[in-house]
């Protein structure tokens, strides 16, 4: 028989604690049943069993080796499934797959990252990593935005950030709401005026399509260089191997390529944003 | 080089019956002169046939199947039905051609599809000389000459009463050493006739396609960047009825979904060949479309064959076989689509 092991088959994994982030969005503990290491940014497949898979890109801490946290909107057919379990249920990964964050080319910059509604998550994970090792970066800037205050991820964690050494964090929400007593607008009006060193600075930016469009030319506007900005793709991924064709960009597939890719990368591909 | 006659030929691959599943083309009509051919499962006493052109199945169906259980999980229970050892006659130097994109796509990248690389082990691929063309043959067009170079374990090549048989790999070597008895050293007289007669092959087929006037090769990348917004894309997707069978019949095309069932303690994975031509293609959870309409999809399947394969390959994924002219309903032809962009993007220049 072949060599190679199975590229299909899910490992075995529970999922151990769920928690509700917003009415529509979940955090599961997984548990894998085998050793299961990802670099932040990587994504998994994470297989309800006789069910079906989708994409998910860790929001923990990768230095944390024997749990994984997904945090999912109930946005599609395996999503709501998934929303419906209770822990503990056996679920299957399969991965990690594509290339994450580039953490070695960030060092000694001021990072800013840019996250809209759940696209926090991944983001999340990257906040981390780069906690763990601040000493390498010159700052974070954070700014994230939802469309309500109810639709914010992580709440509780948010302020314990701000009040972290090198890290400045600005929210803000679509539309306002009494119980909310913070910025109103999109994402895109708390961009201006970040305290970072525009010739010194990576922006990470993950969200909605729509999101992500008006960020990366805001952006732009401000000077920063396409090179620079980093962005997450999101495509229909079923393989993650670059083998089903499915979630191709122009010469690229996002899940063997990406799905983080500098808009550099993507300027000139036609309809990225679609 | 070796030479086999006629009926030791049938010999041999009555031999090959007893250690293989030994396929070989059939003619669909045998008394129509244009007939089809397809591959059918050789049995004991019936003679191979040698096919004039490629048949009609591409030969990638040999290798990944339209719906197949790639995995069980969590059991034990793994890889796909293991598969036996094969010996397909009739592959042709498109089939070969194409299929190099298919190899591309499941032995390299990120990681190795371990039931394909085995079948691929398990399979001795024996090729021929095309003797003749469907009115939809442009391998040449690519640069594909129609004879094969490489890629075969033995090719045949028809003289006037038997065969020349050229070795290409260690694999058919040693299938010409288990059956040394059919086989006699060629003599230099012989392999003259088969370039005389590979010769005026190409010939008649370069003299076929002459007043197609086709694109050249080296132009299709350019045309796929130049042409990305002219009307051809919307125009030629109006027939297109969104079978996907241009996907499915074509010899490159690799998409596949992955899909699971329930089946008893043991879960299993299918894995389903999956056309671009298809509304839900590139959906994605929450319902964003990037490919929403039939013109974006048709331009899909050319900017992912003539763009994206010379980028990533070196080379475009067509080889000229024709096969999704003649499945199409909807009468689309990959030859008119790439000359009407070449056409809209020269005027737009002017």
């Amino acid at each position: 028989m072949s060599p190679h092991k199975n590229i299909y088959k899910p490992i075995e994994a529970t999922i151990e604690n769920i928690i509700e982030e917003t009415p529509t969005i979940k955090t599961f503990v997984i548990k894998p049943r085998e050793h299961f290491e990802f670099r932040t940014g990587q994504f998994i497949e994470l297989t309800l069993p006789g069910a079906g898979e989708a994409p998910f890109t860790p929001s923990s801490d990768p230095n944390i080796k024997d749990t994984i946290d997904v945090t999912i909107m109930n946005a599609g057919r395996v999503t709501s499934m998934l929303h419906a379990c209770s822990s503990p249920t056996t679920v299957g990964i399969r991965g990690p797959y594509g290339k994450g964050y580039p953490l070695d080319t960030f060092e000694g910059k001021d990072i800013v990252i840019v996250g809209g509604g759940v696209g926090l998550a991944p983001l999340r994970s990257l906040l981390f990593a780069l906690f763990s090792r601040m000493d390498r970066y010159n700052k974070v800037v954070l700014r994230y935005g939802a469309r309500t205050s109810k639709d914010m991820v992580y709440k509780h964690l948010l302020p314990d950030w701000a009040k972290k050494d090198k890290v400045d964090v600005v929210t803000t929400v679509d539309v306002g709401d009494p119980s909310w007593n913070g910025n109103v607008g999109l994402v895109t009006t708390i961009l201006k005026d970040m305290p970072v060193d525009l010739k010194n600075a990576v922006v990470i930016v993950c969200g909605p399509p729509v999101m992500m469009k008006f960020v990366t030319l805001k952006l732009l506007d401000l000077g920063f260089a396409p090179k620079d900005i980093y962005l997450s793709m999101e495509k229909n991924m079923s393989c993650g191997l670059g083998k089903c064709g499915h979630c191709r960009i122009g010469r690229f597939y996002a899940c063997k390529d990406g799905p983080v890719f500098t808009y550099e990368e993507l300027k000139d591909i036609p309809e990225i944003w679609d | 080089m070796y030479y086999i006659e006629v009926s030791a030929l049938d010999n041999f691959a009555q031999a090959l019956c007893k250690s293989y599943a030994v396929f070989s083309p059939f003619a669909k009509d045998p008394r129509s002169p244009g007939t089809d051919y397809s591959y059918a499962r050789l049995s004991e006493n019936t003679p191979s046939v040698f096919n004039p052109y490629r048949c009609i199945e591409p030969l990638k169906a040999f290798f990944t199947h339209p719906l197949q259980k790639v995995a069980g999980y969590f059991g034990n229970d793994d890889q796909a039905a293991l598969s036996e050892k094969t010996v397909i006659f009739g592959v042709k130097a498109c089939d070969i051609a194409g299929h190099k994109i298919q190899d591309f796509v499941f032995l390299e990248g990120v990681d190795v599809d371990a039931a394909y690389a085995f079948k691929r082990e398990q399979t001795i691929l024996i090729a021929g000389d095309c003797t003749d063309f469907k009115d939809v043959c442009h391998c040449l067009a690519w640069d594909i000459l129609p004879h094969p170079l490489e890629g075969f374990d033995l090719s045949l090549s028809p003289l006037n009463d038997g065969f020349l048989v050229e070795v290409g790999s260690k694999k058919g070597q040693e299938l010409i050493e288990a059956h040394p008895s059919y086989f006699t050293p060629a003599k230099e007289s012989q392999i003259s006739v088969r370039r005389v007669k590979r010769e005026g092959l190409q010939e008649r087929l370069k003299r076929h396609l002459f007043p197609q006037n086709l694109v050249p090769k080296d132009s299709v990348q350019a045309l796929m960047r130049q042409g990305y917004n002219v009307d051809t894309w919307h125009q030629f997707m109006l027939t297109c009825v969104e079978c996907g069978g241009c996907n499915f019949i074509c010899d490159t095309c690799h998409c596949f979904l992955l899909n699971d069932k329930p089946q008893g303690q043991v879960n299993s994975r299918l894995r389903l060949w999956d056309s671009c031509q298809y509304a839900n293609y590139a959906r994605v959870a929450g319902g964003a479309n990037p490919l929403k309409t039939r013109t974006q999809r048709l331009r899909f399947r050319f900017t992912k064959k003539f763009d994206f394969f010379v980028d990533n390959l070196g080379m475009p994924a067509c080889c000229g076989c024709g096969r999704c002219i003649e499945v199409c309903p909807g009468k689309i032809d990959i030859r008119e689509v790439l000359k009407d962009v070449a056409k809209k993007v020269a005027a737009a220049k002017t």
